[in-house]
């Protein structure tokens, strides 16, 4: 019951930002809806009546529907930039196809009987249309409408990605810091609307059974209706553009400590991390979250700025093992200690560049600098058992995880399978603890922070100091968990905050202190 | 009223011409019935007269007037169409369906509701009952009398029914058609129906035009069909029924001459067919009057019964044949 009353105080205490939230949500459904029901009727009876141009459109229609939904938000980007924009043109895309494609049908399986006699009767085109075959086509043509809301209303959670808004911010956010609360409050509301909506439409379609013109008109109506809760973020505050991941907007050891302790008042909006970068290096944002290590600071000739008050607590990269997988196979721990203190920040960033920017393989990446430290040994059989290495979704996951796979192949009896990709510190952390895998990579302040929560006297207690975090997390994890933290591998890979070396130069911004002056 | 000249269609999909050089003229007020089994052009045939297809070459006149020179929608307006499965609008009420065509052609609302009742009353749809109904809550016969109602409530002087009563239950088809012929407002129309049909085709059909792979094998009364037929197909196409199409083909006035005389002394029966009466109905009747009827040929008064009638139609037969 306890954490039902926190999660009823979390709703309390955002109802305004989860109001919000969900009138960009219903805005960002709509207004792409509406777009997509203005464009896509027309089509529909288009190629209903050119039956040659049908293939090609429902085609193109198709493929659009096929592309990942991160991927189309990140071709847009460079086209129309971040926020609302993108993720509008992006959501219609997707509503396009049910749309186009449920018209088509609809008209296409009227009675020809009925087309017959209504032409025969004398209609024109025109009258056959609007008194005929779209009334007719409507119970088809609405079922179309209601499976683009429901998607849009899913893909709209996307949205927070490009700083577009939304419920997305919730849920990513709630993921990125393991926090249940702040996920169920963008995940229920989201899946409320899908099935409000989609109750509405059903209602629509039932009511045109008995009289077909009703919907015609109301439907317009109620999109527009919908469609006006959009209201664009009010841009307020300095000249420079924020970009923060959902994770970092909701830390102590991020966007809350540039607030209390550098007392920053940024404009900030909320962004995928994958995309940020790209955003900083095309000028539609100022600064951006990023971590040290991230390849994309050298692609993208970014500058780390100083954190001179020291708000970003260590963050040093060390596998964690369960201590039941290591008591199994002894000779698991020397394997993958072979890389600790291998790697510093600036090795890391450079094999991040290569994986992340010059898209070279992670396992090559990893191979040629095994290969280059002469750490490197053919397989041996893996006859022994499995180990499961797991990794998160951002880049220096995939090239460790490919290291220690390696490293456990050639010098024990192991087989190592990776699990890469498995999004962020939760998601992880609780396959872990579930032993759907055997170890990660993982950073101490991560450990610390996000894992255990330790209480904020205790974090005060040790935070400057990285020696003292690592001991901190290695006891409490065993205790807690059974899971062992071993060696670190060598580099911090710290958050940071970095803008375009040009306009850091221009504005003569080198520590975070110096944005202060710069917000004026 | 409605003339074809050389008219010659063929379909993209298919090799032979589904209509090949079809000529007819129907004149005002008769009913010409296009007779044929299906895939011989007849539906193609029809549908031609009000431009749903258009023909590859030949012309095609209504009213005097060649249809491609007339604007489709306004021709359309101005002739019925009945469809085999009645082609009612399913979300239009019965008297929206009715009115499609007034409507289309913007007549008052108050001149459209009257016209909507007089032609339900007519054909026995009590309007306050059925008014409203929508089509899927009437029986097969009522929907086919909508489609009748709704091609002639514009009062069009040309109607074109295609297998109007094809889809109905053969119980409910005889009774249908009984009213369609019994009604006042296709007096004076110009009607061509389509059917395969044949008894239907001879109760209906002022004359006959029996099709065959789009072509028109003999156009004529039913009489003429039946024993002038102009091809083998013809001959063999009534040979199943043909004692049952030559009472339906004749009137007593074509065996007038074959009745035997009748006695002076005679009594006088109350039933009285005129002469125009088929030999068919004139059975029938005759069932129903413990076998004896008056005729009246206008000029004399005959008395005869089923054996006689029988009699008089054999030996016409028998020397029809002799002539041959």
């Amino acid at each position: 019951m306890e954490s039902q009353q926190s999660f009823f105080d979390f709703i309390q205490q955002q109802s305004g930002k989860l109001l919000e939230q969900t009138l960009q949500h219903i805005g960002l459904t709509f207004i792409s809806l509406l777009i997509a029901v203005l464009i896509g009727v027309p089509l529909g009876i288009l190629i209903s009546r050119k039956r040659g141009l049908a293939a090609p459109v429902l085609g193109m229609a198709g493929v659009l529907q096929t592309i990942p939904s991160i991927a189309l938000l990140g071709f847009m980007i460079p086209l129309l930039g971040i926020g609302p924009k993108p993720a509008i043109v992006a959501l219609f895309l997707y509503a396009l196809l049910p749309i186009i494609r449920n018209t088509y049908t609809g008209i296409k399986e009227v009675d020809p009987a009925m087309t017959a006699a209504a032409t025969g009767m004398g209609m024109s085109r025109r009258q056959l249309l609007y008194r005929i075959q779209l009334p007719l086509a409507m119970p088809v043509l609405l079922a179309g409408i209601r499976t683009a809301t429901v998607i849009n209303v899913g893909v709209a959670t996307l949205a927070a990605y490009i700083a577009a808004g939304g419920l997305g911010e919730f849920i990513f956010g709630g993921i990125a810091l393991n926090n249940t609360h702040m996920i169920l409050a963008g995940a229920i509301p989201a899946a409320l609307l899908a099935i409000l909506f989609d109750g509405l439409l059903s209602l629509l379609q039932r009511v045109q059974l008995r009289k077909a013109r009703m919907p015609l008109y109301a439907l317009p109506l109620l999109l527009l209706l919908l469609s006006s809760f959009y209201l664009l973020p009010a841009a307020t505050g300095g000249r420079l553009l924020a970009g923060f991941t959902p994770e970092f907007m909701g830390r102590r050891d991020g966007y809350l400590g540039l607030k209390h302790v550098y007392g920053l008042r940024l404009r900030t909006v909320v962004i995928n991390d994958m995309i940020m970068y790209k955003a900083a290096y095309e000028k539609k944002l100022d600064l951006i979250s990023g971590s040290s290590t991230d390849g994309r600071v050298k692609a993208f000739d970014l500058v780390v700025l100083d954190d001179d008050k020291h708000i970003f607590p260590p963050y040093y990269a060390a596998p964690i093992v369960r201590q039941a997988t290591l008591d199994q196979y002894p000779e698991l721990a020397p394997a993958l200690n072979r890389l600790s203190g291998m790697i510093n920040d600036s090795i890391m960033t450079e094999l991040n560049y290569r994986v992340d920017y010059l898209k070279q393989d992670p396992a090559a990446v990893a191979r040629d600098f095994l290969a280059a430290k002469g750490l490197w040994q053919p397989p041996k059989d893996g006859s022994k058992g499995v180990v499961r290495i797991g990794s998160k979704i951002f880049g220096d996951g995939y090239i460790l995880a490919n290291m220690y796979k390696m490293l456990v192949e050639g010098y024990t009896d192991l087989q190592a399978v990776t699990k890469t990709g498995l999004g962020g510190t939760r998601i992880c952390f609780d396959a872990l603890v579930n032993g759907q895998i055997d170890l990660y990579p993982e950073y101490t302040g991560t450990g610390l922070l996000v894992i255990l929560q330790e209480p904020q006297a205790v974090i005060d207690s040790l935070i400057s100091d990285p020696q003292k975090v690592y001991a901190h997390v290695q006891r409490a994890f065993a205790a807690r968990y059974g899971i062992r933290w071993l060696p670190p591998i060598g580099f911090n890979n710290t958050y940071a905050l970095m803008m375009r070396r040009q306009q850091a130069s221009e504005l003569h911004i080198k520590k975070i202190s110096d944005l202060k002056d710069a917000e004026r | 009223m409605i003339k074809l000249e050389h008219v010659y269609k063929r379909f993209n999909t298919q090799q032979e011409p589904a209509v090949a050089d079809v000529s007819f003229e129907v004149h005002p007020g008769e009913t010409l019935v296009l007779l044929g089994t299906s895939g011989s052009g007849k539906t193609t045939t029809l549908r031609m007269i009000n431009r749903l297809v258009t023909p590859d070459s030949g012309q095609i006149y209504v009213n005097g007037r060649a249809v491609q020179e007339q604007h489709p929608e306004t021709l359309r307006r101005s002739i019925g169409y009945v469809l085999q499965d009645n082609g009612l609008f399913p979300h239009y009420t019965v008297a929206e369906n009715i009115g499609v065509v007034p409507a289309l052609l913007e007549w008052d609302k108050a001149r459209i509701a009257d016209r909507t009742d007089t032609l339900m009353e007519k054909l026995h749809l009590p309007p306050a009952q059925y008014r409203d109904a929508y089509p899927a809550q009437l029986s097969g016969g009522q929907q086919q009398r909508v489609g009748l109602a709704r091609a002639l409530a514009a009062d069009p002087p040309v109607l074109l029914m295609d297998e109007p009563f094809g889809a109905l239950d053969p119980v409910t088809r005889a009774s249908v058609r009984r009213e369609f012929q019994a009604l006042d407002e296709l007096q004076n129309k110009t009607v061509v129906i389509v059917t395969h049909d044949v008894q239907e085709a001879f109760e209906l059909g002022t004359r006959i035009g029996l099709m065959d792979s789009g072509r028109l094998q003999q156009l004529g009364t039913p009489a003429e069909l039946l024993f002038t037929p102009a091809n083998d197909f013809v001959r063999a196409f009534f040979r199943e029924h043909h004692l049952l199409l030559e009472l339906k083909a004749l009137t007593l006035a074509d065996i007038k001459a074959y009745l035997p005389p009748t006695a002076e002394d005679d009594s006088y029966q109350a039933h009285v067919l005129p002469g125009t009466t088929s030999c068919w109905d004139a059975l029938q009747a005759a069932m129903n009057t413990e076998g004896v009827l008056s005729v009246d040929f206008s000029t004399e008064v005959f008395t005869m019964d089923s054996k006689s009638l029988m009699t008089a139609l054999s030996s016409r037969k028998h020397e029809a044949s002799n002539k041959q």
